[in-house]
């Protein structure tokens, strides 16, 4: 099979996870297994005086009960993964259950368990803990005033850090003829994955080993910093991804509870599970956002942008994420100038300690709140000095022949040509008259808007060297084995592992041209640190730019080695073995062939080897990638308000997308649409809300609005290609684009309904009511 | 959160309301899902109590103080309750004037609540605190006949 790259083949996986035989951690049933679960903190601050515990040990299923004193000593803090330096960062440690002081609502504070999962949960209620209770920090920029709580009582001020990049000279700012204000606030929200998080640990006190089962994205950034937090060596800790539904960066982040699983399995020498609760996931498992952003953007009446000053002030939460210090200063920071060629540009951020919920990465990780601030600003300047919006920002675009792009944060983008893909959606909403026909309806009262958003994104983490130089406590390179076996059938064990994305199909589609087989012949193994040698994880939309090349490197070195097994076999050169579709021919000599099979066989049995050639057939590769990916797109968003009830509804929604070389664009499309579901649900429907106590008040689904499917008008997705030059396929990163462009693209649309008002900004999500009220105060009523 | 609530007592003077809400045994009767009520000082009750607010079902233990006693026009009612769905803190200022009908009792509380009490309950919790505090009142009317014998 050849050419199967760029084709909407079927997912793979889905028969599979359709009929009910996926494995999912809970699906995992071991011998002797015991039941964990996890009594967590109900205020926000305060100090434990006292736990007693006595009732629940004396439920007879009741095995143990752990408290934070209990393991001092035993467990390791644990530590966050993304070291952002020159921010004066403070990390305060993170033990795996609160000692004498919880510092937010879901803060562990004991870990039972028990032969049952209803005993254990019985006796969660069988302990008594005496609080008492401390005032909260709840918001970022009240934190940071003199007389907040301290949420670290060594901690001034709760902030974490305090990052800068880029400086603009004072005659840059005086000489602009507009600025445009505006503070935006990207609002906390939960990634929400359809299966909660856990974890199962089994130790193997004969050999040492301890095997944990956990819902990570990462499973070798779990081995490496659970080895260091369990002190027990990597060589023997085993951590496994099971199928997962859903992640979207709120399975990256390293957490108390894996490390407490692991801890008690070998402790009782039994296999210990926990399983999430819904309710305990809301807040328990990390948040994303919480970015308070303050923005002015510099330039002249003409339209010509020349500078951006923006400070983001961010909710760290109680503690440093595995990846939370990163997402709103080096992810966020430098991306502040979006796909404009604005020449100056300056960024400063404070991460602040709360609390709440530690904020870690979530789906697109400072990128949506830096495409937000841009795409939402530019339009206010489009509207101060009566321009269209498309015309500000095609004047504005990085130009297609400055690729690669240097942008004024230093960045360079890899490659870009964004008037095609603006391009090709004005000509999908056919722009001109739709301006046309919103005048005409806004004569008739109704509320009609178009919002656009034109992005760029960063992702596919990343060179390893430029990892190093932001902090970040890991490489960012993938490796891949290809393994031919006698057959002909190949396994291929990839790093980044899938939960949802489908890697088992693009990879396979990637694999199948390489080596001309069919997809039934490969099958992919992920997510088992001990089948595959290292990998740096599943986030930043970098599987198949850095992970999916790994894969492509490897087959190409299996078809090398191959085509001299096939030379030496039909006594010819090896630069004259032609290899398509499967087959090696000689140049120029019909029928003078070898099949791919025919070769695996020969490789495997070594019979007879060219002089010197080690047998098998198999490659390894380790990518470092040497800059990272910078997809593209424009999305447009066609909505009407209803003005008695201020209601939103999306009339159209039209995005096209440039990723670079699609692998397979059905697949592609669904990321899209994932991504844009999440970005719209950004905008209108989600977001935490916490008391001033620091009480979670949206802590269900029935306070909580996730999209559905019948929120959204049929999704009109389109891509263009723009090959990125820095990986062999040619791919760029697709599974975030859609939440990047979507939120402002949203909130653009809604805006320009909302014009006639005079309304530049309402906080997110826009509830009916929210933007009921801003009608009724612009009616006059 | 805010909690405020009124009923009238018809044909209760204040005086006799007064002293029915003084009872102990009234109020071990008329407090709702009420277990024990024990006093462990002046005017300071131990309680148990097993409540149903909105989704939530759970028996709360805690401490129940009077003070600011002005007998016979009004007094404070302080609730710190603990259960396994969270804890209660309420503050409530309790009234009673006198109208054409007999005593208007006004109960005015801020009521602070953590844990799923919070996540959960909060939605819920003005419409159910004035179903159970309705319910007490009107046990508390039927009490003041039996009070008024005495």
């Amino acid at each position: 099979m050849a050419n199967v790259v760029g084709t909407p083949l079927k997912r793979k996986e889905d028969p599979r996870l359709l009929t009910g035989n996926g494995r999912f951690s809970d699906d995992i049933q071991l011998p002797g297994m015991l039941h964990a679960a996890i009594l967590r903190s109900p205020h926000a601050h305060a100090h434990i005086k006292k736990i007693n515990a006595e009732a629940a040990l004396k439920l007879p299923q009741v095995v143990a009960v752990y408290t934070g004193k209990d393991l001092e000593g035993k467990i390791g803090p644990i530590p966050s993964s993304w070291l952002v330096p020159d921010c004066n960062l403070k990390e305060a440690p993170q033990y795996p259950l609160a000692i004498d002081r919880v510092r937010y609502v879901g803060d562990g504070v004991a870990l039972v368990i028990a032969e049952d999962r209803y005993a254990v949960r019985d006796a969660l209620d069988l302990i008594d803990v005496e609080y008492e209770a401390l005032p909260a920090a709840v918001r970022q920029k009240e934190a940071m005033q003199e007389g907040a709580p301290l949420v670290h009582d060594d901690i001034e001020h709760n902030i974490a850090l305090h990052w800068k990049a880029g400086e603009i000279a004072d005659e840059v700012l005086e000489s602009a003829e507009v600025v445009v204000r505006e503070s935006f606030y990207v609002q906390r929200v939960f990634p929400s994955p359809i299966e909660t998080r856990a974890a199962i640990g089994e130790y193997n006190p004969g050999s040492g080993e301890l095997t944990l089962w956990c819902t990570s994205q990462n499973p070798h950034i779990h081995r490496m910093v659970l080895s260091g937090v369990l002190g027990i060596s990597e060589a023997k800790l085993r951590v496994i991804a099971p199928d997962m539904g859903g992640g979207f960066g709120g399975k990256i982040g390293v957490y108390p509870d894996e490390a407490l699983i692991g801890y008690a399995a070998r402790d009782l020498g039994r296999p210990v599970k926990w399983i999430e609760q819904r309710s305990e996931h809301f807040t328990a498992s990390n948040a994303g956002r919480d970015e308070v952003i303050d923005v002015e953007l510099y330039g002249q009446r003409d339209g010509a942008l020349t500078a951006i000053r923006v400070k983001n002030t961010a909710n760290l939460g109680a503690y440093l994420s595995t990846m939370g210090p990163g997402v709103a200063t080096i992810d966020f920071g430098l991306m502040i100038t979006g796909a404009y060629d604005i020449p100056h540009a300056s960024c400063e951020t404070f991460g602040v300690y709360t609390n709440t919920t530690p904020t870690d990465a979530y789906r697109g990780a400072g990128k949506p709140e830096a495409t937000y601030q841009i795409e939402r600003i530019i339009d206010l300047y489009a509207r101060e000095i009566g321009m269209d919006p498309v015309e500000l920002r095609r004047k504005n675009f990085a130009p297609k022949e400055a690729f690669p792009y240097t942008n004024a944060q230093g960045l360079i983008y890899d490659s870009g040509d964004y008037e095609k893909p603006l391009q090709k959606a004005l000509e999908i909403v056919n722009y001109e008259q739709l301006r046309q026909e919103q005048e005409e309806m806004r004569k008739q009262g109704k509320l009609i808007g178009v919002g656009i958003s034109t992005y760029v994104e960063l992702c596919g983490f990343g060179p390893s060297k430029v990892a190093g130089a932001i902090g970040f406590q890991g490489g960012v390179w993938e490796n891949s084995t290809v393994r031919v076996h006698p057959s002909g059938k190949v396994t291929v064990y990839s790093g980044t592992s899938p939960h949802g994305q489908g890697h088992a199909t693009t990879f396979g589609q990637i694999v199948a041209d390489k080596l001309g087989i069919p997809m039934d012949d490969i099958e992919l193994v992920f997510s088992d640190t001990r089948a595959i040698s290292m990998s740096w994880g599943t986030y930043g939309s970098r599987s198949t730019p850095v992970g999916g090349a790994a894969v492509a490197i490897a087959a190409d070195r299996v078809v090398e080695k191959a085509k001299k097994i096939a030379a030496h076999e039909l006594e010819a050169a090896a630069d004259d073995i032609i290899f398509e579709s499967g087959i090696f021919q000689v140049k120029g000599v019909p029928g003078q062939q070898r099949t791919f099979q025919e070769i695996a066989k020969a490789a495997n049995m070594a019979w007879n080897l060219p002089e010197g050639m080690e047998p098998s057939l198999e490659a390894q590769s380790f990518f470092d990638p040497e800059n990272f990916v910078y997809p593209f797109g424009t999305h447009i968003v066609v909505v009407e308000v209803d003005k008695e009830t201020g209601e939103i509804q999306m009339k159209r929604y039209v995005c096209v997308d440039d990723v670079g070389r699609v692998i397979n664009p059905l697949t592609a499309e669904g990321q899209v649409h994932g991504g844009i579901a999440q970005g719209v649900g950004q905008a209108l429907w989600e977001g935490a809300v916490y008391s001033s106590e620091g009480q979670l008040l949206s802590g269900t689904l029935m306070d909580y609005t996730l999209p559905k499917a019948r929120f959204f008008p049929p999704i009109e997705s389109s891509f263009t290609e723009t090959p990125s030059p820095v990986n062999p396929l040619g791919a760029k990163g697709v599974g975030e684009t859609g939440t990047t462009a979507s939120i402002p693209a949203v909130m653009n649309a809604v805006m320009d309904a909302l014009k006639p008002y005079g309304v530049k900004d309402i906080d997110m999500p826009l509830t009916p009511e929210k933007v009921w009220r801003v009608i009724q105060e612009g009616e006059g009523n | 959160m805010n909690i405020e609530y009124s009923y009238s007592f018809k044909g209760v003077s204040r005086e006799l309301l007064w002293k029915t809400l003084q009872n102990k045994e009234v109020l071990q009767r008329a407090l709702p899902g009420c277990q024990s009520f024990e006093e462990a000082g002046e005017n300071v009750f131990n309680a148990e109590l097993g409540l149903n607010i909105g989704p939530i079902k759970g028996r709360f233990t805690g401490v129940v103080r009077q003070v600011d006693m002005q007998e016979p026009e009004a007094y404070r009612l302080l609730l710190e309750g603990k259960g396994k769905p969270g804890e209660i803190d309420a503050d409530a200022k309790m009234s009673l004037e006198e109208s054409d009908e007999g005593t208007l009792l006004t109960c005015c509380a801020e009521v602070k609540v953590t844990g799923i009490l919070a996540s959960m309950g909060q939605r819920v919790m003005g419409g159910v605190a004035k179903v159970i505090l309705g319910q007490f009142f009107k046990d508390i009317q039927k009490e003041t006949k039996e009070i008024a014998k005495l």
